[in-house]
């Protein structure tokens, strides 16, 4: 379902992706984990092409989103995206937020988008919320409306870019809590984060990046209990034992 | 005191002299306005250009970060910030609008000089407002999958002119004064007017005096209803 092929990023003279290649089948929820300037978050912006890659492909759904000819927009519908800080549009009320890009891309009418965002309000438990603008809201409901203005526009893959990390630590479990129903419903995921035990317990498979490659590719259960690469003992020692 | 109400009244009055300051007023009332309205379209233009991402040549090595619509318009900037208003002005009065264009009223020369000056001011004055928000919000726009020109319409413009507002509205009012310099080249604004009156009367300091208050009640005037309009938007979010 998404493929990335040999990928290099350079932030001008720095190396931050070195030869990146990765094969993400349809159901996979994938949690990638290492330490801070590793490369993980610009890996996933690099999967939509928030990031432009220095070199290398991405093939999503076979479709070569480095190939000039490739309508990138299209792209991205198909590929939702959560941030560190949320991005809720300030400007507008929750239900906006939710209902803006199905109205505007995908030619729905108000009812049908309306009726699409409340039944996502509903499943991220904020349905009281539709007429309130952001900056009522706590972090931990941001975090869930962002999951929902993704979700609306029916994604094939969600890409979460350290969705908890904003988080007081009361709010992290709410958001978890979403993220989890959508990994049982079947929704493939990438999801850059340092919380372990998530990676742990939901993700079908775990990647550790190191210095802009990927260290170790393995299940959960094999990768935190029997890591193979020396950094990656250390990592998972220095976080585990806080 | 009586004796100086009728003196005041004999400078303003005697043979319908405030009609000077009337038409000075409508002067730089039209001035101000014409003006504003081409800074305002130019800027907006110019401060796209300067934000574009437009890289005619980013396959030949060393050009990847040329930008000439850009650098454009940082020179245009660069040109009108960095020469007084009244060299502007009277160099469309004395060396663009001769000959052919001799002709040419005063106020529409004017508002041509005032409103190209204006618009170097207006465009930084937008693109710092753009630049300075959250670059997250068109991050987050562009991956829900929504192209540049909606995500600028839906997200960032009516986010940036919430920001932009204040300083735009001290801009208008800085124009508004910055109008006084028309009589350099022959236009007849209230600060003329203020002349005119003294050359007849041979009194200075009273049409002065009421001429700076006009301009003050106008630019508070200004101020407060942009203020009103500031707190409706604010009241949003």
């Amino acid at each position: 379902m998404i493929e990335a092929k040999h990928l290099y990023k350079n932030f001008g003279s720095l190396k931050v992706l070195k030869d990146i290649s990765l094969n993400v089948e349809k159901g996979e929820i994938i949690a990638i984990i290492g330490p801070s300037g590793s490369g993980k978050s610009t890996f996933l912006r690099c999967l939509n092409r928030l990031e432009e890659p220095t070199s290398g492909h991405v093939y999503i759904d076979g479709e070569d989103i480095m190939d000039s000819k490739i309508d990138i927009n299209k792209i991205r519908e198909k590929v939702g995206m959560v941030f560190q800080h949320f991005n809720l549009f300030p400007n507008k009320t929750v239900l906006e937020n939710i209902t803006l890009a199905p109205l505007k891309l995908k030619g729905l009418t108000k009812e049908q988008a309306e009726k699409r965002a409340f039944a996502l309000l509903k499943r991220v438990g904020l349905e009281d919320k539709s007429q309130v603008y952001p900056s009522k809201l706590s972090g931990g409901q941001k975090q869930r409306i962002a999951i929902a203005r993704a979700l609306a526009m029916e994604p094939e893959v969600m890409l979460f870019d350290e969705p908890t990390s904003a988080l007081d630590p009361e709010m992290i479990k709410e958001v978890l809590d979403v993220m989890i129903d959508l990994a049982k419903e079947g929704m493939t995921m990438l999801i850059v984060t340092h919380e372990m035990g998530f990676a742990k317990n939901v993700a079908t498979r775990v990647l550790f990046m190191n210095e802009g490659t990927i260290l170790e590719d393995a299940r959960p259960k094999d990768l935190f209990e029997n890591p193979q690469n020396a950094r990656t003992k250390d990592f998972l020692y220095k976080v585990l034992n806080k | 005191m009586l004796e100086y109400l009728e003196f005041l009244k004999w400078i303003f009055f005697d043979q319908n002299r405030y009609v000077y300051i009337l038409d000075g007023l409508l002067f730089s009332l039209a001035t101000t306005l014409a003006a504003a309205v081409i800074g305002l379209v130019l800027g907006i233009l110019l401060a796209l250009l300067a934000i574009s991402h437009f890289y005619p040549f980013k396959h030949k090595k060393g050009w990847e970060k040329f930008n000439p619509l850009s650098k454009l318009a940082f020179a245009y900037i660069n040109v009108i910030r960095g020469t007084p208003a009244v060299v502007q002005l009277m160099i469309f009065a004395n060396v663009i609008f001769v000959g052919y264009l001799r002709d040419t009223p005063i106020l529409v020369i004017a508002s041509l000089a005032f409103g190209i000056n204006s618009s170097a001011y207006v465009a930084e004055i937008i693109r710092a407002g753009i630049e300075g928000l959250d670059k997250g919000q068109m991050e987050a726009a562009r991956a829900l999958g929504m192209p540049y020109s909606l995500s600028m319409k839906e997200i960032i413009i009516p986010q940036a002119v919430k920001k932009i507002l204040p300083t735009l509205v001290s801009e208008f009012i800085v124009l508004l004064k910055e109008t006084s310099i028309v009589g350099f080249i022959g236009g007849i604004d209230l600060l003329r007017s203020a002349n005119i009156i003294t050359s007849q009367t041979y009194r200075g300091v009273e049409p002065l005096l009421a001429v700076g208050v006009i301009y003050l009640i106008l630019t508070s005037a200004f101020a407060v209803f942009m203020r009103k309009i500031e707190r409706g938007l604010r009241e949003r979010d």
